[in-house]
């Protein structure tokens, strides 16, 4: 299981620093960069500032992959997973709060207005939200033992 | 009976042999989470996550209320309603009041109840209340002081301790309780440099938020000047103001839990503040700068400062009424620019001198209260900051083929 742990974060720490990069890239070279479902956002508070804390945490999670069950080392990897959390959150709030106003066709967006602000494309933290999520299973699994 | 050192040392020793036990301590994952965000290495990516974060909501939720609503509400709704209710459209109480008949939209009508009313309440509201939440979130979690180790290194170059971003955050959300905070600093050196950098460099949240909204795609860029004049006037200020800057030690609590009732009661005292003295103080502004306008006196100002607005800062010499109701509300202030033309660089050093260029009138008054001293200390070295400062910036334009 640890074996597994270690893979796992040391593969989730290689695209999320990937990923972080990328996002860099495509800010300096200004153009948005779409990939099927993934885009770069290319502008620089979340393309830059935002790519740039992706790349952190992908940091965070290549420091802490070996022997995830040591708390020095879970720590590392639930703070990769900690700011992953806070560019998706944001990324989320980002969608909500314009899925709502209906802008010039009235108070509140349509139905199918609302329904497609959250089609995608999405950014990279979004996409690696889920991944994420599997340091609370590391955690529980800490502290059960 | 009188004790030497050594024997007082010894008596410690026993006392604490009696009554201390040292049992084995396993630390916990939040222990350790703790210790990641206050080491520089691991705790400086944190920070500029945290603070992405900060103003990512920032900016999602103001813009979701101001954008999303209440642009609608008042250039759809209010302002038309007043435009053809209010008798008499050339009259200058309509001027005051109401603002210009032909606008269309409240941020160029500058009346009182038009422009004032969707200032404070549509633009600079929501900014206020969401600053304030994420403020009292990362207050009430156990940030802060985390925040304030990592800053010390910082901070001790230009004279202060890492305490001082206590104040710094709290004047981002309004300098008055921000300069009220400066007391929790030890020396008057200190003191004095907190208080003279929070009145010139930080704007406050009511700022920020108009800012926000006014001048999103060049905001980083005026945040960025702000910092680059904390950090160089502080510098300069610590090397020419006499004095002790002491070193501290600081306590840093575990990482916790908010509870609600804290937070919603954090948030009220502070938001009672906003509804108290800042919306009579918007419309007070309109006010002011409505009459002085009518009464030809900024038209005078602008041509007496003409030579210094347009040849040393490098902006139009219609920002002299901005600057006049700065001296009210800064946010105002940054309204009032927006509907003035000129190119983005001399909107960026525009919205820069507005923010340097005086504080606030309730900062003003905080600023007394602390002493006359500090404040007369403080006005020279606002007045020596801003020239050149605002000289900089203009020359920083021309070398970068902007200006």
């Amino acid at each position: 299981m640890k074996k597994f742990d270690s893979i796992y974060f040391a593969l989730l720490g290689t695209a999320t620093l990937a990923c972080g990069l990328a996002d860099l890239i495509v800010t300096i070279s200004r153009d948005v960069y779409t990939f099927r479902i993934v885009e770069f956002p290319s502008e620089m508070f979340r393309g830059g500032w935002g790519g740039l804390v992706v790349t952190f945490a992908g940091l965070f999670y290549l420091s802490g992959f070996k022997n995830v069950s040591e708390t020095h080392q879970l720590s590392k990897v639930v703070m990769g997973s900690i700011l992953i959390w806070l560019i998706a959150g944001c990324d989320l709030l980002a969608m909500i709060t314009e899925s709502i106003p209906g802008g010039e066709n009235g108070w509140f967006n349509t139905m199918s207005g609302f329904v497609g602000t959250y089609a995608p494309p999405y950014t990279p933290a979004m996409i690696l939200l889920p991944f994420s999520m599997v340091a609370i299973l590391c955690i529980y699994r800490t502290k059960g033992s | 009976m009188r004790l030497t050192a050594d024997e007082r040392w010894n008596l410690i020793d026993e006392i604490s042999k009696e009554t201390v036990f040292l049992g084995e301590y396993d630390e916990t994952l939040r222990d350790v989470l703790g210790e990641v965000t206050v080491k520089p290495l691991t705790g400086i990516p944190v920070v500029i996550a945290v603070l992405y974060a900060f103003w990512s909501i920032f900016g999602s939720f103001a813009g979701f209320f101001t954008d999303g609503f209440f642009v609608k509400i008042f250039d759809e709704h209010w302002l038309p309603w007043w435009q053809s209710h209010f008798p008499d459209t050339w009259s200058w109480l309509y001027y005051i009041v109401v603002g210009d008949p032909m606008a269309d939209n409240c941020f160029e009508a500058f009346g009182m109840l038009t422009s004032g009313l969707f200032i404070a309440i549509g633009v600079v509201l929501p900014a206020v209340f969401i600053f304030y939440l994420m403020l009292t979130l990362l207050e009430d979690v156990g940030y802060l002081p985390r925040l304030a180790v990592l800053m010390d290194t910082v901070l001790h170059k230009i004279g202060l301790h890492g305490y001082a971003i206590v104040p710094t955050i709290l004047a981002l959300g309004c300098n008055v309780p921000g300069v009220a905070a400066t007391r929790i600093l030890e020396t008057r050196k200190e003191r004095f440099v907190m208080m003279t950098l929070l009145a010139i460099f930080v704007p406050c949240g009511a700022q920020l938020g108009i800012m926000n909204d006014v001048i999103p795609d060049t905001m980083g860029l005026v945040l960025l000047y702000l910092i680059a004049g904390y950090l160089i006037t502080g510098f300069v200020l610590n090397k020419i103001i006499p004095g002790k800057s002491p070193e501290i030690l600081m306590d840093v609590p575990p990482f916790q839990t908010p509870l609600l009732s804290n937070l919603a009661l954090k948030i009220w005292m502070r938001m009672k503040g906003f509804f108290t003295s800042a919306i009579p103080y918007v419309l007070l502004g309109v006010l002011v700068v409505n009459v002085l306008y009518l009464a030809g006196f900024i038209q005078w100002l602008g041509n007496v400062l003409s030579p210094v607005f347009v040849y040393w800062f490098g902006v139009p010499e219609e920002t002299a009424g901005p600057l006049i109701a700065a001296f009210l509300r800064k946010d105002l202030a940054v309204a009032q620019l927006s509907v003035i033309e000129m190119t983005w660089y001399q909107m960026v050093t525009a919205v820069v001198l507005v923010s340097i260029y005086f504080p606030c009138l309730a900062t003003f008054m905080m600023l007394l209260k602390e002493g006359r001293k500090e404040l007369l200390g403080s006005l020279v070295v606002l007045i020596a900051a801003v020239t050149i400062f605002g000289g900089l910036l203009h020359l920083i334009g021309i070398l970068a083929g902007v200006a």
